[in-house]
């Protein structure tokens, strides 16, 4: 005999009897859906975040924005008036007339209508991460003076990307910068292409061990208070003796190195006899090796025309690629520097002329080395002052050089020299969006720089300065 | 204007005339008046006067090394030398109110943190070409002051930077008497290192104290002996003299200008303090990175502030320095000055003072002042020098273009109403050379 069904189990418009089995089911499938729907609709795994960091929430999401009505100096091809640059996720993705650019839809638009707009400044030397305060030495790790061949050190390791130093300069526009060390040795280390944004060193460091000062001005000797007290090396023909002798060292390091790679194949291939000895690895000469193959370059630092003449000659009798640094006093021997077809790295433009020199000499080097032809970028030299490498560069247009090349040596210049032009260097499509707005010439002492973007992210106008500056401007 | 009429009845009076004022005629068709002594007229320039306004297509006339008239319608004596300035613009001479050039390294006596009687003239080199290259930057006139290792240096010596005369000629001419304090790191890091005192700030104030107390008791006996003498004493023995007591003594009677170098804002109070239980005044606070922290202060007790417009980090107490602190200063009514302390950037002191425009937005006005009328009264010669003005010397600038620009350069420089220095010209630009050259 069949037993009617329970009276909660009809349901009544089916016109049918539900099983118990078809209930739970139904309930089943109903739970399910609940949980989908809940975890779709849940704020947190949409990406939203609760109200009070809605602000930054907002900033995050603004991966496209468009900066509107500016005057673009894009380096590359020219100034635009009246401009749109668009940036999106960290990159350039459009420039142009702003009768030729689209803005995308979502795009954060900025008017900047009467302001320039300019790839962010490379410095191409300083000390950045390396000092805190000058005069106190636990804050210092500008060079390992213990020896005067040091290639192994690494900037890299000692950079301080939390630096208060940092938020300083790049208020200025200086988005990019080259770390190194003091010249206190001939050979102090290698140096760091930066990034003067990001949220740790390793963000930062762009490119560690990107290129090797020598330096040759004279510095690097190990005079004493008195002549007993000199060290090897104390003159400048030791300096150059015990370098020649370093690579020598580094080119018979490499013959060994090879030797046994050659003589480990051959025991592998038949496993005869005992396993070659591998030879102890010596880090300073495996420092130099990719300078001495000529894959990276050195950067030769003189002042003196003697002292280049010197330098150079040392470097291409091992066929170093090079880059010059300073030249500040080399204007007999300006054809000369031209003839090596190496960029130069000139300055600081303050240094002094020599005593019998006009008092510009030194003012009009780098409108000297243009005109021969020669590729200049600027260097601030500094930490504490980077902010200030624009006005280096108007100072030589001041004295002779064109404005546009002295804005290229701030630019596409340097990242042409670092191997870095394919993404820094000028307003265009496909680069690192680096990107300054100011009121007005970059180059002048007068001009406001009012945003600056790294990576298309705007970089907060503030910095330990701006802080007192707003604690006391507003005390009583 | 020329009086036309015919003053001449007969002939014999013409012929007397012509006789008598031929001479005359012969030396006013010279074709350069002796230097200095003759007219110059400045043509057709914008003229910031940096007291009144900026004048354009002025005219500035100089005679005997002096200022005679500002204005558009001043016009050239005959004879007078016409430098055409169109399209160019004239400032006054910049000055620098912290400048150890021309001094070797001889900047510091270091050997004892008193030494008020060192007087940097018996150090002035005029041939240090440090001189040459702030004249073709713009600067006339430049303080030079003892260092800062010591507690109470010496005494400073005025200059105008007349490059190629000798040391007499380079003086200016009675100018005030200027002393230099230090304070803070300097100081107690040369002592320390030797062991002596001071090596803390505490015994950096004590030994400035002390030395006071040596010179009011100083004082006290030559009081007491001026006394005896006027009363008519015959016998009255004059006390032991003293050079360092007696500079110290010189402070205590008002008759130096007082140079502070301190960087703190807690160590400018205590300076003041110092001053108030002496009885001295304070001049101006050099460096005054922390200045901005007690404006207000400062402005009260009327001492000046010489600083740079963004140097900062150097030190543990160069570290809170803050590009903005001469505009801040100066908008609580403190007088600054932008210096150099420096042979490198006293050759551009107009882009250090142009800085200020833009951190802080002050006018050009006040910049220019900065590197002007503010320096000349922080060194006392306010009177004479920092501003375009009849009666003023004759230190003018004649630049290119508006000086408060990165692309300023110096076309001329003129001292006491002679060029000393000439853009256009070949060689240095020089237009006096030193002996031998």
């Amino acid at each position: 005999m069949i037993k009617p069904k329970p009276d909660f189990m009809r349901v009544p418009f089916l016109r049918a009897d539900l099983s118990f089995w078809s209930w739970g089911l139904s309930l089943i499938l109903c739970c399910f859906s609940l949980t989908i729907w809940g975890a779709a609709t849940n704020p947190a795994r949409q990406g939203k975040k609760p109200a009070s960091q809605a602000g930054t929430a907002a900033k995050d999401k603004q991966t496209i924005v468009a900066l509107r009505g500016g005057k673009l100096l894009t380096v590359s091809h020219g100034v635009i008036e009246n401009g749109i640059l668009v940036m999106e996720d960290g990159k350039i993705t459009a420039v142009g007339a702003a009768s030729r650019v689209r803005i995308p839809a979502e795009a954060e638009v900025i008017d900047v209508t009467g302001m320039t707009v300019y790839p962010g400044l490379i410095d191409s030397e300083t000390h950045l991460g390396l000092t805190e305060i000058s005069a106190e030495p636990s804050t210092n790790d500008l060079v390992e003076p213990s020896g005067e061949i040091m290639p192994d050190m690494h900037v890299a390791d000692a950079f301080h990307a939390e630096t208060a130093l940092i938020p300083v300069a790049r208020v200025n526009g200086i988005t990019n910068a080259i770390v190194a060390p003091t010249d206190r040795d001939t050979l102090p280390g290698q140096d760091a292409l930066i990034q003067l944004a990001g949220r740790s060193a390793r963000e930062m460091l762009l490119q560690p061990d990107i290129a090797m000062p020598l330096d040759f001005t004279g510095s690097q000797r190990r005079v004493g208070p008195s002549f007993e007290q000199n060290k090897f090396p104390s003159t400048r023909m030791g300096l150059a003796a015990e370098l020649r002798q370093t690579f020598l060292d580094a080119q018979e390091y490499a013959r060994k190195a090879d030797g046994y790679e050659k003589k480990l194949a051959a025991w592998n291939a038949d496993k005869k006899g005992d396993e070659p000895a591998a030879p102890k690895r010596d880090l300073k000469m495996e420092a130099l090796q990719p300078y001495l193959q000529g894959k990276k370059a050195v950067i030769i630092a003189a002042d003196e025309a003697s002292d280049l003449e010197t330098a150079v000659r040392l470097a291409q009798e091992f066929h170093l690629k090079f880059i010059l640094n300073h030249l500040t006093h080399t204007q007999r021997v300006l054809d000369y520097v031209a003839s090596l077809h190496a960029p130069v790295i000139v300055g600081p433009i303050y240094n002094f002329p020599k005593d019998d020199e006009r008092y510009d000499a030194v003012y009009r080097l780098p409108a000297e080395l243009h005109q021969r032809g020669v590729k200049i970028a600027f260097a601030s030299y500094d930490a504490h002052n980077v902010r200030n490498l624009p006005y280096a560069a108007g100072y030589a247009v001041a004295f002779g050089l064109p404005y546009e090349e002295a804005l290229k040596a701030l630019t596409l210049n340097p990242a042409e020299i670092w191997g870095v032009n394919d993404k820094l260097g000028s307003l265009d499509v496909g680069k690192i969006a680096n990107v300054v707005v100011a009121n007005g010439d970059p180059l002048d002492v007068k001009t406001e720089v009012k945003r600056v973007f790294i990576q298309g992210r705007e970089i907060p106008m503030t910095n330990r300065q701006t802080q007192l500056r707003d604690e006391y401007m507003s005390k009583p | 204007m020329v009086y036309r009429g015919s003053i001449f009845q007969s002939w014999e009076q013409k012929l007397l005339a012509l006789v008598v004022l031929l001479p005359a005629f012969v030396f006013a068709a010279a074709p350069q008046p002796p230097e200095g002594t003759g007219a110059i007229l400045i043509k057709n320039a914008t003229v910031m006067t940096v007291t009144h306004g900026t004048l354009e297509h002025g005219n500035i006339l100089i005679e005997n090394g002096k200022i005679m008239a500002v204005g558009t319608d001043v016009a050239a004596p005959s004879g007078a030398m016409v430098i055409d300035a169109t399209a160019q613009v004239v400032t006054p001479g910049l000055i620098d109110a912290h400048s150890h050039m021309a001094l070797g390294d001889d900047i510091n006596e270091a050997t004892s943190p008193v030494v008020p009687q060192m007087m940097m003239e018996d150090a002035l080199d005029p041939a240090d070409k440090a001189i040459y290259r702030a004249l073709a930057g713009g600067v006339t006139t430049a303080l030079l002051l003892h260092g800062s290792a010591d507690m109470i240096g010496g005494q400073a010596v005025v200059i105008k930077t007349k490059y190629g005369m000798g040391r007499d000629q380079l003086l200016f001419p009675n100018a005030p008497r200027s002393i230099k304090f230090a304070s803070g790191e300097n100081p107690k890091r040369v002592f320390g290192a030797k062991g002596q005192a001071p090596s803390t700030r505490m015994g950096n104030f004590e030994v400035m104290r002390q030395a006071f107390e040596d010179a009011r008791h100083y004082l006290k006996e030559w009081d007491a002996y001026n006394d005896k003498v006027k009363r008519g004493d015959k016998d009255a023995m004059p006390p032991k003299r003293d050079l360092k007591l007696e500079a110290l003594a010189d402070v205590l009677r008002g008759k130096l200008l007082v140079q502070v170098h301190c960087y703190r804002a807690d160590e400018m109070l205590t300076e003041m303090a110092i001053a108030k239980e002496y009885g001295y005044h304070i001049r101006a606070f050099h460096h005054a990175l922390e200045a901005y922290k007690v404006a207000d202060q400062i402005a009260a007790n009327q001492i000046g502030v010489a600083t740079w417009a963004d140097w900062w980090g150097f030190k543990q107490e160069a570290w809170d320095g803050i590009p903005w602190n001469a505009a801040i200063d100066a908008r609580r009514g403190v007088r600054v000055a932008i210096k150099s302390d420096s042979n490198e950037q006293v050759r551009r002191l107009n882009q250090e003072a142009a800085k200020i425009v833009r951190y802080g937005a002050i006018s050009e006005e006040e910049a220019l002042r900065m590197i002007t009328l503010n320096p000349a009264w922080m060194i006392g010669v306010d009177d004479r020098v920092g501003s375009i003005e009849a009666g003023k010397d004759a230190d003018l600038v004649i630049w290119n273009s508006n000086p408060l620009s990165i692309y300023a350069l110096v076309n001329k420089v003129l001292i006491d109403g002679r060029v000393f220095f000439d853009r256009s010209l070949g060689g240095l630009g020089l237009t006096h050379r030193t002996e031998g050259q």
